[in-house]
């Protein structure tokens, strides 16, 4: 497939609003892929490269795509960003570039998908001191090629901000649909392998060969998440249930393979190097082959947990790590087991996992109690609260690992705190001592098809040093400017707290929030984690019950 | 499979030609020489270069296609030493090229031929309209027009038996005209194109070493700069795509 035939079918797709139609109309383009474009064809469509598994990244901000545009069109750059600050949206202001080019050329090559991912895979290869000028050469050359309708996709996809709503439901129901197999086989092999693309290419092989997918070494899968509801609830449904400690941490899977392990953070990128301390201990803690969930805490001298935050900063870190870990002691917590011995697991109910876990692994298994007695549980979550930890999880012994899924099957109970996890998709220059600095943010959640939808603005609970730090982080992600405005590249996440959720005209998300304030930056957080819009409707119709 | 020597000077320019344009080539290898053809990133300027084996002080070549890194390339000729030899050896199927100069001996490694784009086909273009002039007077001028707009205009006015470069910036405009008999040689015919002085500033200095630089040009069509170097026993030619001329 040709990109320029991509782009149109982007077109299309975001003209038909129904899910449904949108269904059929991947569907029916599916089937006419091969095997190479596939999972190209379909990561693009969601507005990804590279598989979610995938530790590769592009690499190319708003500046080296706006250079090379104003390159290919004969303008200087200073006019393209005028332009792009102008329409507010990049992929806009591209086409209308493209269309009004001042350079003629000799010829245009109309690349295929696959021309394509591979200068996108080159991109994220290139490294060392020459690799501004070589990624530049590569973006030049694609938006030479580009029309304008090409442009403007092509910069969107560049940029991670393709969301032409097509989310991961839309896409799996899609596959099933094109090729003719149950939906929940595609979903569960999506889970193991951890790329709809791949997962697209085997399942036009039939449902046989997705029923073999099975989860890897080394290839990280998402992480299982919790719902929030009540010990009383989880009881009357499920009877005995299993209890936890919530750490205050991070999530983390280590994948072990002999002597040879990875550890991989929430958002599945790789962080082995930034904790030799955890690797070590791990590596002593089990000799099988094996995929281990589980949370790494901060502790101080006593082995009292400390607060998340100085868990980040060692996440974080790539360089200085030695003196680093001296001042900050990591401890891990170890709740789940995914593989073993070349075994998945995941389909395994979690009393069964935990049987292995405890068997096969000597160390770092998190406490657990089962019972079905309110009072023995909430026994254990003042316990949990006065050890300095943030919760408990509760979690149904039944349950199969759902990677990805946000699920009744474990709920998360800690005191009731409104905050809300956000994704930061523009700000406004400070004034007074902040006019060089971001003063203020604006926020937004998403809807079932991954599209951002606006929903508040936050300016209080900052730092000077906090925004110093966001704004050295959030310069080189700004895709446009207008007056006071600016607007992001969507990336980063704000855990925002609270009052109240109120229903609002003023965003695009129909609800507001009330006295909304900056509790910490969440960079173990992806964009595709953010609060979902149904989930605020449920916050909103909780609050009205309370009310009542 | 290559054994050659050259001239340093005439290599680097050679390197110089490549390096204008593009930071990577296909570099044909025959018996009769080295040839090339490429295009830049943005498929708005082409390259041509020739370079026959009377060039060489000693030539005994197969047929072969070569990667050259034009980049690292520029970096190993200025370590050459002016008028020097600079002896080149490639065996047969291999991925490295041998250059010694001066007492160095760079063994260097050659990109896969099939990483590096294709020879681009020449477009087939008339332009009717042809003048010689000196590559140091036509340099000069794209440096003039530089310095008041980031386009400049060529073109001839056959009633006037003139050829003229002009160049308009937001405030300051400039007008340079050579009449026929200052030329080196006139075929009139009424032409005038916009080129993008970022390209020519590159091109332009490469052309300002040479005594004669055919310009071939039309109405809003590419210009064609022709020009020899090596003594006559390499040619180049560059083709550059014209912009949009703005009411």
């Amino acid at each position: 497939m040709q990109f320029s035939e991509f782009s149109k079918i982007c077109e299309q797709l975001e003209k038909i609003s129904g899910r449904l139609d949108t269904i059929d109309m991947i569907a029916s383009v599916l089937p006419s892929l091969d095997d190479d474009e596939l999972p190209i064809f379909v990561r693009f469509l969601m507005g990804r490269i590279f598989p979610d598994w995938s530790q590769e990244k592009i690499g190319i901000g708003p500046n080296l795509v706006f250079e090379s545009v104003a390159y290919v069109a004969g303008n200087n750059k200073s006019k393209v960003v005028k332009d792009i600050n102008r329409e507010g949206d990049a992929g806009t202001a591209v086409e209308n570039i493209l269309s009004k080019k001042e350079q003629t050329s000799f010829f245009t090559e109309n690349p295929d998908l696959i021309e394509v991912y591979s200068d996108f895979k080159y991109l994220a290869s290139i490294e060392g001191n020459r690799s501004q000028k070589e990624k530049l050469k590569v973006v030049r050359k694609l938006f030479a090629n580009a029309g304008p309708l090409d442009g403007k996709y092509l910069s969107r996809l560049i940029l991670g901000e393709l969301r032409i709503g097509i989310g991961e439901g839309n896409i799996r129901d899609a596959i099933a649909k094109a090729f003719d197999v149950p939906a929940e086989s595609v979903e569960h092999a999506y889970q193991a392998a951890n790329d709809l693309g791949e997962i697209a290419a085997i399942a036009k092989k039939g449902e046989e060969e997705l029923a073999k997918i099975r989860i890897e070494l080394f290839r990280p899968v998402k992480m299982m998440l919790a719902k929030q509801g009540t010990i009383a609830d989880m009881i009357e449904e499920q009877g005995a249930i299993a209890a936890e400690y919530k750490y205050d941490g991070t999530r983390f899977q280590f994948h072990k393979s002999g002597d040879l392990c990875r550890i991989y953070s929430r958002k599945l990128e790789e962080v082995t190097a930034a904790i030799p301390d955890i690797v070590e201990v791990l590596l002593k803690s089990t000799e099988h082959d094996i995929i281990l969930d589980g949370e790494v805490i901060a502790v101080d001298d006593e082995g009292r947990p400390l607060p998340f935050q100085n868990v980040l900063r060692r996440f974080r870190r790539k360089h200085d790590v030695a003196s680093h870990m001296e001042n900050v002691r990591l401890v891990p917590n170890l709740f789940d087991i995914l593989y073993l011995d070349g075994e998945t697991l995941i389909e395994k109910t979690f009393e069964e996992r935990r049987v292995l876990l405890e068997r096969n692994v000597m160390s770092f298994v998190a406490p657990q109690i089962v019972s079905d007695d309110i009072k023995f549980i909430e026994a254990f979550y003042r316990e949990s609260l006065d050890a300095g930890h943030e919760g408990i999880m509760i979690k149904s012994l039944k349950s199969a690992y759902t990677p990805g899924q946000r699920v009744r099957q474990w709920i998360k109970i800690k005191p009731s705190v409104d905050t809300i996890d956000l994704a930061v998709v523009g700000a406004e220059w400070g004034e007074g001592k902040r006019a060089h600095l971001f003063g203020s943010f604006i926020l937004a959640c998403q809807d079932e098809s991954e599209r951002l939808l606006k929903i508040s603005k936050v300016a209080t609970g900052f730092s000077d040093e906090a925004l110093a730090g966001i704004y050295d982080i959030m310069k080189d992600k700004v895709i446009s400017e207008s007056g006071k405005v600016v607007r992001f590249e969507p990336e980063i996440v704000f855990e925002i707290g609270y009052a109240e959720i109120q229903k609002s005209t003023n965003y695009e998300a129909g609800y507001a929030l009330r006295f909304p304030r900056f509790i910490r930056f969440r960079d173990d957080k992806g964009i595709e984690e953010i609060e979902t819009i149904s989930s605020i409707g449920e916050r909103f119709r909780a609050q009205s019950e309370k009310v009542r | 499979m290559l054994k050659a020597a050259i001239n340093t000077d005439i290599f680097k320019e050679s390197i110089d030609v490549m390096a204008a344009m593009v930071t990577e080539c296909r570099m044909h290898i025959s018996p009769g020489g080295f040839s090339t053809r490429a295009v830049d990133t943005a498929n708005v300027a082409m390259v041509s270069l020739e370079l026959s084996a009377g060039a060489f002080s000693s030539f005994d070549a197969t047929e072969s296609d070569i990667g050259l890194d034009i980049n690292k390339m520029k970096n190993i000729v200025a370590m050459m030493e002016k008028d020097d030899t600079l002896s080149l050896d490639l065996p047969e199927g291999g991925h490295k090229i041998e250059m010694s100069f001066s007492g160095y001996k760079y063994s260097i490694a050659l990109l896969d031929v099939n990483t590096v784009r294709k020879d681009p086909n020449p477009p087939t273009i008339n332009l009717p309209g042809k003048v010689v002039i000196s590559g140091s007077v036509l340099y000069n001028s794209i440096k003039a027009a530089a310095l008041v707009s980031d386009k400049i205009a060529f073109g001839i006015d056959p009633e006037k038996g003139i050829f003229y470069m002009e160049a308009d910036g937001d405030m300051d405009h400039i007008y340079y005209e050579l009449p026929k008999d200052d030329l080196v040689s006139f075929v009139p015919a009424e032409a005038r194109s916009l080129f993008s002085l970022d390209y020519l500033k590159d091109l332009g200095r490469v052309m300002s070493k040479s005594d004669q630089v055919e310009i071939h040009i039309g109405m809003d069509h590419p210009v064609k700069f022709a020009f020899s170097i090596a003594d006559g026993k390499g040619n180049v030619e560059y083709l550059l795509a014209p912009r949009i001329e703005a009411d």
